[in-house]
């Protein structure tokens, strides 16, 4: 429908005219551009071996130095972004795709579909993320398999709770009911006027998830039970470059530096979202008055 | 009561105030320079529709807008000038001077206090009541304003309190202490009509005991007509009409004022037909040029004069009009025309006979509608709400029935399971003469098509991310009817249908005004040709001067179109307006039912005296010589009980100033009066004359 | 309201027993068997089977979860794998130390996030408002790991003013050498909570200012502290304490993360190396262990609630 692209659009410009979201979506655009296209566009890479420089500090030939097997660290980071954004990326689709369904059916037709979807929910939300996924991963084994489908676990109770949240409020209001009464059917409701009703807060988690969803990944791969290597990861690199810290000092700074600016990037982002999307809300019921 | 005199210095004087908001990067003017006086012991009621500036001018009248408010002029209290007092000089005053009374208690009491603390911090903060003393004054205040067993209440927190009890404790927390002013606004607007009578009742009495002047901010002239010595009307931030509340409702001389007393269904007078005011209230944003009220005024839309120029607020120098009247038009002589003109032709006949003979469309049987409640880890059902507990209903053909109560009274529910939207528990609902209940969801989903609902709150009802065109074609596009039924060109006459332009179909609704989407609303529920409509409280959200346009539209309609409406309403006003028959609900069950003009003249039922006698009406010299409130006034006790719990017997003898223990165990069957075309639930049914009391 | 704490705990009973078969079926989903785990690739057939009897595989796995299950109820989790210790034992022995940082970080958060919330929600939009909205999102932001890290890099590899490594030194034994050993751990997950206090609490002050019963007793002429302190405060602290039991589990991960970062002898360094080394009951028990105490700590943030909002009845 044009009037919703159009909506889009005048949101996505009230975002970006708050200048710590221009500066976000700047930076995420530039890392997931490069880290996509950085196996065919830049030459540099992540596996090579330099045994004749090992744990050189920043210079000329290595931006970032070289780890302990004499491995290009900006390489590294690069390749890093890489495994962080798709894992990230991937956690969040399996989330999503699984929580947003529950929340909708558990919020829309409420009763025993409720009880017993929300109740699964609970137990899932019991243990906390990080513990649930280095369980799974014990289980299963390192691999990024491993890695992308804990992390998707642990996301779904969120994106099941946020979406129920606002379709148990969305379903009390009159158009919705005005929908029933003019004989839509459940599947018409929930699809056509509920779900498009219910997107921006969903929009919001997808952002906040993906930094959790990130941190989450190199906190595992920091605690040694992340993606296993060679795969370049910034968490694995925080974990090997920990024990440099006398000889290369820059080993475990300039990685959690590019995770922190990350997470950052897509927790301000999220926010503004947030307050972009629930001021639309106030500014429509003002004029309205 | 003072206002003849003038001997004494007004407690509160107000010169030439204007307030500007600035907080949204233009600057919105919100009041634009009013002068008013108000003297110990008076009260002056300020009148006005939303953005109006009433409320905005009681906030800056104690210092309480926010920062991003812009004040210029003069407001003395006492020997404080509040548009440039400092802060503690502020605090102080608001402290031991003035009090202030908001519209909705549900909100205006901190959740997790207790209420007697509330009620008296404010007298312990200013050094007036010792700390040691404070629960037994707070006990004593609760006492004042009627609140049973005070000294156990003063620990319950304000979810143990019911509406009417809140409002009370508010009013109580307000006129603690000696307090010179008091400022209502909108104090009984979230209160149902029984309730607002007791709690007016109690603000009356508080003042007469402390003599403390009273503003009364309000937009129900019911309310301004009984409580009311002068009155202020309030329209685009400025003061139109002021002068002594009874000179103004008999001879008002600002169209505005005009427009408002024309615009109002009444009790007293049956109207044929309203007289709205066109159009709508302006946004302080968006103020015409010139006199704010001249697109909508009938004397000024034409005149260069009334576009260019606003017109100072003139004390009148008419031969009718009593000293202190004053008004803001250029043309006040013609007003008097205009009132003639405009003046509402009581019915000339009777109503039309009542359509007896008419097939029944909608027959309702012994609908009962009970939520079951759940508590535990188990969900165990540990009691039942008896929302909606034996309600038997017929509407006819063409025409419309009334169903009126208070708020949890069942009747929204009553439409809702009518509509199949709330699961009846038991009963039958038939439509032109097929049971609904059992039906199954696609034959249940065929037919709504003959049977459609309009919602209270237009804000609610239209899905903001559609177009109004879509919206309307919705029921279209459900029942895969939209070529069939001639697709846009069909929804483009529905718009017309209810007044609206079909150039504005490409138009989302948060760029329509609450009437206008309340007619969309309407051709929504016109689209699929539905021969009876379920309207459940369709103007209540509306200003009153839309009110009357809206109504004025759906009494066209059923006429045009020979609908039946089943009409959901707490304003009895409104329903005597519109109706043909009527009838009462309380506690889930219908108490009383006739023909209208039979109910308003004759009711039989003890409630529905009750609820009678306590609207408002918009005329004060029906106002009882002795008090305010009128003279017959039967003030009920006690508040609605909760369907969850309801009294044994008669649901309604704790309240029932006729109970008998009879009342009590007994509850009584629902029969015809003799003699009468009316059906009751009562025991000891009878008109008030005949009433043993 | 010691009623309402019972049913509170009771209502725990069927979320435990489903955890509780999770963590003891997890054993058993491990690809091949646990044993080839346990006994290496070059076992001989008669350690398998010795391995076999002596976790009670052989029986049937009803039996054998009810025998886990009775055992880890009395306080038995079996024993590991790698140093034939009691599980229980090895566990409580970490217990003191994690619960020393747990407390020391909250104490940190609360010093560093409640000023932070407080001062930003009375003046929002303002310049300080947004240098400390600022603050907070590098608090929650920053990876714990990574902000322990840089505080390791600078005090203990640069300044040398504090242990790159941290031990457990109970308090009231040796105060000085406590804090020593303390003070970068709990800095590093101090800030962290003080992120979400700052932020959580700023929002639900904000978000009650704007509440009616704020006019009402302004109106009433009350000061600007008594406002705030008495009527707002008890009010906010209602959503964030929801909050803060969503972010429970954010801080027991943060706890774990920053036990590896210090190499501090607490439960989440038992539960990483268990996990290194395969130790499947010690894995079992450490799980169960924290998770119990999740739970509780959920309860607790219950019962606050409960506690503070006169609505919620606890009979």
């Amino acid at each position: 429908m044009s009037g919703s692209w159009q909506r889009t659009r005048a949101a996505a410009w009230r975002v970006l005219a708050h200048p710590g979201a221009l500066i976000s979506v700047a930076y995420l655009a530039v890392t997931i551009c490069v880290s996509l296209t950085a196996q065919w566009l830049l030459p540099i890479d992540p596996l090579y071996q330099d045994l004749a420089s090992t744990l050189e500090p920043p210079g000329a030939t290595y931006w970032f130095g070289t780890d302990e097997l004499g491995r290009d660290i900006l390489a590294r980071v690069i390749y890093g972004a890489r495994t962080s954004l798709l894992t990230a990326g991937g956690a969040v689709v399996i989330a999503a795709a699984i929580g947003v369904p529950i929340g909708l059916i558990a919020g829309y037709f409420g009763g025993w579909r409720d009880t017993i979807l929300m109740r699964i929910v609970d137990v899932l939300l019991a243990l906390p993320g990080i513990l649930f996924a280095m369980a799974l991963i014990a289980v299963l084994g390192r691999s990024q398999a491993a890695a992308l489908v804990a992390v998707g676990i642990t996301g779904i109770p969120s994106f099941a709770r946020i979406t129920r949240a606002q379709v148990l409020s969305l379903r009390q209001r009159d158009f919705v009911l005005a929908v029933e009464a003019l004989g839509g059917t459940a599947a018409y409701n929930m699809f056509r006027t509920v779900l498009p009703n219910a997107w921006s807060p969903i929009l919001v988690q997808v952002v906040i998830l993906s930094s959790v969803a990130i941190l989450l990944e190199a906190a595992l791969a920091f605690l040694g039970v992340g993606i296993p290597p060679p795969t370049p990861s910034w968490g694995e690199m925080l974990r090997t470059g920990k024990s440099y810290l006398y000889e290369a000092p820059t080993y475990a700074i300039l990685p959690g530096l590019a995770l922190t600016l990350t997470i950052l990037s897509l927790d301000t982002l999220g926010r503004t979202l947030a307050t972009v999307l629930e001021d639309r809300r106030e500014v429509v019921e003002d004029e309205a008055q | 009561m003072a206002d003849g005199g003038g001997a004494d210095p007004p407690v509160l004087r107000v010169r030439n105030l204007s307030v500007t908001f600035t907080g949204s990067g233009r600057d919105v003017p919100a009041v634009r320079g009013i002068d008013f006086d108000v003297r110990a012991g008076e009260v002056l009621g300020i009148v006005g529709e939303s953005g109006s500036g009433k409320s905005v001018t009681a906030l800056a009248a104690t210092g309480l807008l926010p920062p991003t408010a812009r004040l210029s002029g003069s407001i003395r209290m006492g020997a404080v000038e509040v548009t440039t007092a400092d802060a503690e000089t502020l605090r102080t005053m608001r402290g031991r001077d003035v009090g202030m009374i908001f519209q909705d208690p549900t909100t205006t009491l901190n959740p997790v206090l207790p209420i007697g603390r509330q009620v008296i911090e404010g007298q312990v903060a200013h050094g007036l009541v010792p700390a040691d003393q404070a629960m037994s004054r707070a006990a004593g205040l609760l006492r004042e304003v009627d609140i049973p067993d005070p000294e156990a209440r003063i620990a319950q927190y304000p979810h143990q309190f019911s509406g009417g009890m809140r409002q009370r404790a508010v009013i109580a927390m307000a006129m603690a202490g000696s307090k010179r002013l008091i400022i209502a606004d909108e104090p009984t607007t979230a209160l149902d009509v029984t309730v607002q009578a007791q709690v007016l009742a109690v603000l009356a009495k508080r003042q007469a005991q402390t003599g403390a002047a009273v503003i009364l901010i309000t937009h129900d002239l019911g309310v301004v007509a009984e409580t009311a010595d002068r009155v202020a009307v309030m329209y685009g931030g400025r003061i139109v009409e002021t002068g002594e509340v009874a000179d103004i409702f008999r001879h008002p001389r600002h169209p505005y004022t005009v427009g408002l007393l024309h615009s109002l269904p009444r009790l007293d007078i049956v109207a044929e037909r309203l007289v709205p005011i066109p159009g709508q209230p302006p946004a302080p944003a968006r103020l015409p040029s010139g006199c704010a009220f001249h697109p909508r005024c009938p004397i000024g839309r034409a005149r260069d004069i009334c576009r260019q120029d606003d017109p100072r607020l003139r004390e009148l120098a008419d031969r009718q009009t009593a000293p202190g009247h004053a008004a803001a038009c250029h043309f006040p002589d013609e007003v008097q025309a205009l009132l003639a003109q405009v003046a509402p032709k009581a019915a000339a006949t009777a109503a039309p006979p009542a359509p007896d003979q008419a097939v029944p469309l909608l027959e309702v049987e012994g609908l009962h509608v009970h939520f079951p409640i759940r508590t535990g880890l188990l969900r165990r059902q540990t009691g039942t709400v008896r929302a909606v507990d034996g309600v038997s209903l017929v509407v006819r053909a063409g025409e419309t029935l009334g169903l009126v109560g208070e708020s949890g009274c069942g009747k929204t529910t009553t439409g809702r399971a009518i509509m199949g939207l709330v699961r009846a528990t038991a009963g039958s609902v038939r439509f032109a003469g097929e049971e609904v209940t059992t039906m199954a969801p696609p034959a249940l989903r065929r037919a709504r098509r003959n049977m459609q609902y309009i919602f209270q709150d237009p804000y609610a009802s239209l899905n903001p991310i559609k177009t109004v065109g879509d919206i309307v074609a919705e029921p279209l596009r459900i029942h895969k009817l939209f070529d069939g039924m001639g697709g846009m060109k069909r929804v483009a006459e529905l718009f017309e249908l209810v007044g609206l332009s079909a150039t504005m179909l490409g138009r989302y609704p948060a760029e329509f005004s609450g009437g206008q989407k309340q007619r969309i609303g309407i051709a929504r529920a016109l689209a699929l040709s539905p021969r009876l409509l379920i309207l459940d409280e369709p103007v209540a959200a509306l200003d009153v001067s839309i009110q009357a346009q809206v109504v004025n539209l759906l009494q066209d309609l059923q006429k045009e179109l020979g609908l039946a409406y089943l009409f959901i309403a707490h304003d009895l006003s409104v329903v005597r307006h519109i109706c043909d028959r009527v009838a009462v609900m309380y506690l889930g069950r219908i108490v009383e039912q006739s023909d209208k003009a039979t109910l308003y003249a004759t009711p039989t039922h003890p409630y529905t005296q009750s609820l009678l006698s306590a609207v408002p009406v918009p005329d004060p010299s029906r106002r009882g010589p002795g008090g305010k409130g009128g003279a017959d006034r039967i003030v009920l006790e006690g508040d609605i009980p909760s369907p969850a719990r309801p009294p044994t017997g008669c649901t309604f003898h704790p309240r029932c100033f006729r109970a008998e223990p009879r009342c009590a165990i007994e509850s009584p069957i629902f029969r015809d009066f003799p003699g009468l075309p009316t059906q009751v639930a009562c025991h000891f049914a009878g008109p008030r004359a005949m009433a043993p009391t | 309201m010691t009623s309402y704490i019972l049913r509170r705990l009771a209502q725990l009973v069927p979320v435990l027993f489903l955890a509780s078969i999770g963590i003891w079926a997890m054993v058993y989903a491990v690809p091949g068997s646990p044993v080839g785990a346990i006994v290496g690739e070059n076992a001989t057939p008669e350690q398998i089977a010795d391995t076999i009897q002596r976790l009670g595989l052989d029986r049937p796995f009803y039996e054998q979860y009810w025998s886990w299950l009775s055992g880890a109820v009395l306080g038995d989790l079996g024993e590991s794998i790698q140093s034939r210790e009691p599980v229980l034992d090895l566990i409580l022995t970490r217990v003191p130390a994690t619960i020393q940082l747990g407390l020391a970080a909250i104490l940190v958060g609360l010093v560093l996030g409640v000023p932070v919330a407080v001062v930003s929600a009375l003046v929002p939009g303002s310049l300080i408002d947004r240098m400390l909205s600022g603050w907070s999102a590098l608090a929650l932001g920053v990876p714990t790991f990574w902000l322990g890290i840089l505080l390791i890099l600078l005090f203990g590899v640069q300044l040398h003013w504090l242990p790159s490594v941290s031990t457990y030194i109970p308090f009231f034994e040796d105060p000085v050498g406590a804090l020593e050993n303390l003070l970068l751990p709990a800095l590093t997950l101090g800030t962290y909570v003080s992120g979400i206090f700052a932020r959580f609490l700023r929002a639900s002050l904000l978000g009650e200012l704007k509440a009616d019963y704020v006019r009402t007793a302004r109106s009433k002429g009350l000061r600007e502290r008594d406002v705030v302190g008495r009527h707002v405060m008890r009010n906010a602290l209602l959503p964030f304490v929801t909050i803060v039991g969503l972010m429970l589990a954010a801080f027991v991960g943060g706890t774990v993360v920053t036990e590896a970062v210090f190499t501090y002898p607490g439960i989440g360094r038992l539960l990483i190396q268990a996990i290194g080394v395969r130790d499947y009951p010690l894995i079992q028990g450490c799980i169960l262990f924290v998770l119990v105490i999740y739970v509780l700590m959920n309860v607790l943030v219950d019962v606050l609630y409960a506690y503070i909002d006169p609505r919620i009845e606890y009979r």
